[in-house]
């Protein structure tokens, strides 16, 4: 029992009904936080503000006016509709990848694979891939058509729930791992599951115990290398929009209107004790084990986190696209993801998502202008859009020699950064000249070839090194990114 | 019975390939503790190479005469694996070395980004589609010589044979016995301690980019001799075998790459007859993945280079 | 000038809770450690009474870390027993040795610092108290995701029972700076409220006065004194300094090579021929 300093007065309420009051206190106060905004800080609110009407009313005006400011105002091609959809699309994935890569230190290689699940969710939930049975629930689609339909605000947390658990899945068995190891077999998952999405498309198997019988002959389970297509459209029956590739603008704000969750939802769980014991696993995962933070719990809900936000993605773009199949869901996207949490600034969150519009933009818009305008110039020359992973390659090379924490940096991790040089040097400089009891312990190592050498450095405070703490692969004492 | 026999004569054969460039990634792990994911790209590009070289420049055909193919093929032989261990140490000097106290994480980012870079250059300079050259071997079955006609070992699968071994074994004695490979040896150990101790690190950390890229090199020359085609994502395939062939045999064991490369040469050469090559890549995917969950350092355990 | 001066209140941090194990905090016996050849803790049979201030000494490489370490769940003893507060810390499963893993032995109540400090340098001084907190709070996730009210109370708590932790260790002027830029001193104090922090019952102290000069040590003496008698801790330091050792402890347990060579009073300890031999002859500690 703690012992509480009592207040006289309890502004947080309780259960729902206190949530919605202070739901409604902030909402109120915006006004008024933006004033005091305004005052205290003039300059950088009114940029602020002036940039974010701008970016709200882009697919809009950019409607209206199309390719006139195209190239005259603006001396490079202004992204069309899709691309600012994939920009939300790649926003909500660097988010969650980010939570993953730059709050909790893990380095995810095979975030793609979620992503994966998602848009496979929504194409097994919103078409008429099971052509056999027919359940439509508050689709905009005839009752008894083929298929499974469900609208998109079902189909989302649906997603962000498998995707979820399959984060889980993951995590699990191998968030145990040192940080490269971990990469390769995030990597791994994320190669597997598109090929399993891929392949089965035949699925033929015959399974009997006793009486019980299950026998499934030529299901087409994931539609194979052709995928899945139609996939329903999102829609909004009070005002009957279409959110599809071709309904122009209107699919921006829906991804927005999911950003923006995303986005409060990132930040609510930064400043909180789970945002707080991401942080500290980062800078020293055992002194935080040892001052009572269960380690693996929370980088595995770092992990399930950082999935169900690619969840959310992939339903997104699924319902979006109207199609998908296992060719979008490559092991390039998963490090293009990455590239735009390291290019905007990992464990940053406006960083990323900095990252994410300026790469979709480059991928999408850039790259396919210059290589028109090559074209035209020379023929031959190979076309930049098709190359674009060269570019980005040299991007990470560049960025780990150059400007490892981004352009819109997290202080905490610039300072890492950093600080690892000189502290990595130090310790290195202390454990030579250690005690003789290091000499002893080598020696008994030596002597005694089955035990596995430790590469994570000294237990905590040891004059004494001890090999046999964790096995070496479990327990990583150094800075990860 | 005889397809398990040829099944596992082609496992062979691609082992042998596997285990050369499972050595470089060994290598380097062992002594900077960096999964040098660009290697299998290295590799890709020597056999891109050795295919110029074979086609471009020394024009060799199946009707080249006898001598003169295993003369220039030795040449081809020497050109490309100087040729990966320039662009190797390259790599190291400009993507990694700066990296060196850096998070670990970091030179692997590099790397990804290294492998890009390879891949595209290949890419954009061979263009997307396979790239083949005709068969400069003859055809016949040396088993025929025994008198077997139903299991068939090719001068294809002889010359990986006659290539990779000789090549196994001059690195063991090179690691072993040499003053360079004991440097090598220290260094994986302690590099620190090394240091004071006289061996010049950094020399001896592009002495084994060196080795490493050498043998990629070689390797490639034999893939495209042995496979007569490459193309610019074949580095993938080669090296997520050669990876997870030095994962399984224990990462930092050189003969326990070469064990797990034998290994997942069969595995690949089943699983492609008896499976689908559609699932062979996720094969080797979950067996590196089970070995890095369940037994992470491997069948022969994780000791340093010096237990070889 | 005083690093720590009297608060006169007790913080919010006061605990009251029922004693579970009776006389014995920590409870153990026949506890040994080996790193394949070498014996690092060999076969010690430690007790520490409720209430008490106990000192580990011996000269470098005896195995107090290592010691240390098995109470707090980072190492698993080869053989032997370790029981806290009455919860076994340490128990054989299917002929293994198993332990708690240490954010468990921590939630049992066991809080430490470290001889080279490891506090999260670049988070504030604050946020590393607040961590310390993480064991016992109780909002969740999606608590947090939403900033529910439960939520938002838990953190408001939290923040004012970490700031009296920083008032206690006089360093509430520096909440919010980096825990990296402090002084020396200070973060040596700071890791002490990040361990109080986790609200435990036992707080493990290595080597707390290492590199403070004579002032700053008699400072941290009575420091340590006051948090025995006003959070009700129980403290187990390790130690080289020993003024601190003589000044402060009820008992005092030597240990060479891994061995028990002496236990007592301060007293008894300083007399015994053996812990003169293992000092004096190995000429490794200060006095």
């Amino acid at each position: 029992m703690t012992t509480l300093v009592v207040k006289d007065e309890d502004p947080y309420g309780h259960g729902i009904g206190g949530w919605l009051s202070h739901v409604g206190a902030v909402l109120f106060g915006i006004p008024d936080t933006y004033r005091r905004e305004l005052r205290l800080h003039r300059p950088r609110t009114i940029a602020l503000t002036i940039m974010t009407v701008i970016l709200v009313t882009y697919p809009i005006l950019n409607s209206m006016f199309l390719a006139s400011f195209s190239r005259t105002v603006f001396p490079l091609p202004l992204p069309d509709d899709t691309t600012v959809t994939f920009m939300m699309i790649f926003g909500i994935m660097a988010i969650g990848l980010n939570i993953v890569a730059g709050f909790a230190g893990l380095l995810d290689l095979g975030y793609v694979a979620f992503y994966a699940i998602g848009a496979y969710t929504a194409a097994f939930l919103a078409s008429p891939h099971w052509g056999s049975i027919s359940i439509v629930f508050l689709a905009n689609v005839p009752q008894g058509f083929p298929g499974i339909h469900l609208p998109f605000w079902i189909i989302v947390p649906i997603a962000i729930l498998i995707a979820g658990t399959f984060g889980a899945l993951l995590g699990a068995p191998t968030l145990r791992l040192r940080g490269d190891y971990l990469a390769i077999v995030t990597l791994g998952f994320g190669e597997i599951v598109p090929v399993v999405f891929r392949n089965l498309a035949d699925v033929t198997f015959n399974f009997s115990l006793g009486p019980l019988t299950l026998a499934v002959e030529h299901v087409n389970l994931t539609g194979g290398p052709l995928g899945i297509n139609p996939i329903d459209a999102p829609y909004l029956p009070f005002a009957n929009v279409i959110f599809n590739a071709s309904a122009g603008y209107a699919p921006v704000y829906l991804g927005m209107f999911l950003l923006v969750f995303a986005i409060l939802f990132a930040r609510n769980l930064e400043r909180s004790r789970i945002g707080r014991a991401w942080m500290a696993i980062r800078e020293d995962e055992l002194a935080a084990e040892m001052m009572g933070v269960n380690t693996l719990r929370t980088k595995l809900l770092a992990f399930a986190l950082g999935a169900s936000f690619a969840g959310i993605a992939g339903s997104l773009q699924a319902s979006y696209l109207g199609a998908t199949t296992s060719d979008f869901f490559q092991f390039s996207t998963s490090i293009l993801v990455l590239i735009m949490v390291i290019l905007g600034g990992i464990g940053n969150i406006w960083g990323v998502l900095l990252g994410a519009v300026a790469l979709t933009y480059v991928d999408k818009t850039f790259l396919p202008y210059v290589g028109q305008q090559l074209q035209q110039i020379a023929p031959s020359f190979p076309n930049p859009a098709q190359f674009n992973f060269l570019f980005f390659g040299l991007i990470l090379v560049a960025m780990m020699r150059f400007r490892p924490e981004g352009f819109l940096p997290n202080r905490q991790r610039a300072a890492e950064l950093a600080a690892h040089t000189q502290a990595d040097v130090e310790a290195k400089v202390d454990q030579i000249v250690a005690v003789d009891s290091q000499a002893e312990t080598e020696a008994a190592i030596d002597a005694d070839p089955s035990i596995v050498l430790d590469n994570t450095g000294p237990p905590p405070g040891q004059d004494e090194t001890g090999p046999d703490a964790r096995s070496p692969e479990t327990t990583d004492e150094e800075r990860e990114l | 019975m005889d397809q398990v026999i040829q099944t596992f004569i082609i496992g062979l054969s691609n082992g042998l390939i596997f285990a050369l460039v499972a050595l470089g990634y060994t290598l380097v792990y062992g002594i900077i503790e960096l999964i040098n994911f660009a290697h299998g790209d290295l590799f890709m590009l020597g056999s891109m190479i050795a295919l110029f070289l074979i086609a471009s420049v020394f024009g060799l055909s199946a009707s080249t005469p006898a001598l003169q193919l295993v003369g220039v093929i030795l040449l081809v032989i020497a050109i490309t694996m100087i040729a990966t261990a320039a662009i190797n140490v390259t790599i190291e000097r400009i993507a990694y070395r700066p990296l060196r106290h850096a998070p670990k994480l970091a030179p692997l980012i590099s790397a990804i980004g290294m492998s890009f870079v390879l891949q595209n250059i290949a890419n954009l300079i061979a263009g997307p589609a396979n790239k083949s050259i005709d068969n400069l071997f003859p055809t016949t079955n040396l088993l025929s010589v025994f008198g077997i006609e139903t299991i068939a070992v090719t001068f294809q699968q002889a010359f990986v044979a006659v290539v990779t071994i000789p090549l196994l074994i001059a690195l063991t004695w090179f690691v072993d016995k040499t003053r360079q490979g004991r440097a090598m040896r220290a260094t994986a150990q302690d590099p620190d301690t090394a240091g004071l101790m006289g061996v010049d690190v950094n020399r001896t950390i592009a002495l084994t980019f060196l080795i490493g890229g050498a043998l990629a090199g070689a390797a490639g020359v034999v893939q495209i001799l042995y496979n007569n085609v490459t193309v610019w994502n074949l580095g993938f395939r080669f090296g997520l075998n050669a990876f997870t062939s030095a994962v399984l045999g224990g990462i930092g064991n050189l003969s326990g790459a070469v064990v797990g490369a034998l290994v997942l040469g069969q595995i690949n050469a089943f699983s492609d007859r008896y499976l689908s090559a559609n699932w062979t890549n996720a094969i080797v995917f979950a067996v590196l993945i089970a070995v890095l969950v369940f037994k992470p350092t491997g069948l022969l355990g994780q000791q340093l280079a010096d237990r070889a | 000038m005083s690093a720590v001066e009297p608060t006169g209140q007790p913080a919010a941090n006061t605990v009251v809770r029922p004693a579970a194990g009776g006389d014995l905090l920590v409870r153990s016996s026949g506890v040994t450690k080996r790193f394949g050849g070498l014996v690092a803790v060999n076969n010690v049979d430690f007790n520490i009474p409720r209430g008490s201030i106990v000192s580990l000494i011996g000269p470098n490489g005896a195995g107090k870390t290592t010691f240390f370490n098995m109470i707090t769940g980072f190492y698993t003893p080869t053989s032997g027993e370790i029981e806290f507060d009455g919860h076994p810390i340490v128990m054989k499963r299917r002929n293994k040795m198993r332990s708690l893993r240490p954010h468990e032995v921590a939630g049992l109540g066991i809080g430490r610092t470290f001889q080279n400090i490891r506090l999260f340098g670049t988070m504030t001084a604050l946020d590393n108290v607040r961590l310390g907190a993480n064991v016992h709070l109780k909002s969740r996730w999606w608590d947090a995701a939403l900033r529910t009210p439960g939520m938002l109370r838990e953190e408001a708590e939290n923040r004012e029972s970490s700031m009296d932790l920083l008032r206690l260790v006089n360093l509430e002027d520096r909440a919010h700076a980096w825990a990296r830029s402090l002084p020396y001193g200070d973060q040596r104090r700071l890791e002490i409220a990040r361990a109080l922090a986790t609200k435990p019952k036992l707080l493990l102290l290595d080597e707390p006065t290492a590199g403070m000069n004579a002032s700053e040590t008699r400072d941290m003496t009575t420091f340590i004194r006051r948090l025995r008698s006003e959070l009700d801790l129980t403290v187990l330091l390790i130690e080289h300094d020993m003024r601190v050792v003589m000044g402060i402890s009820d008992r005092v347990t030597v240990l060479d090579y891994g061995t028990v060579i002496a236990e007592g009073t301060p007293t008894e300890v300083r007399r015994n021929p053996k812990v003169i031999e293992a000092y004096l002859g190995r000429g490794a500690a200060d006095t």
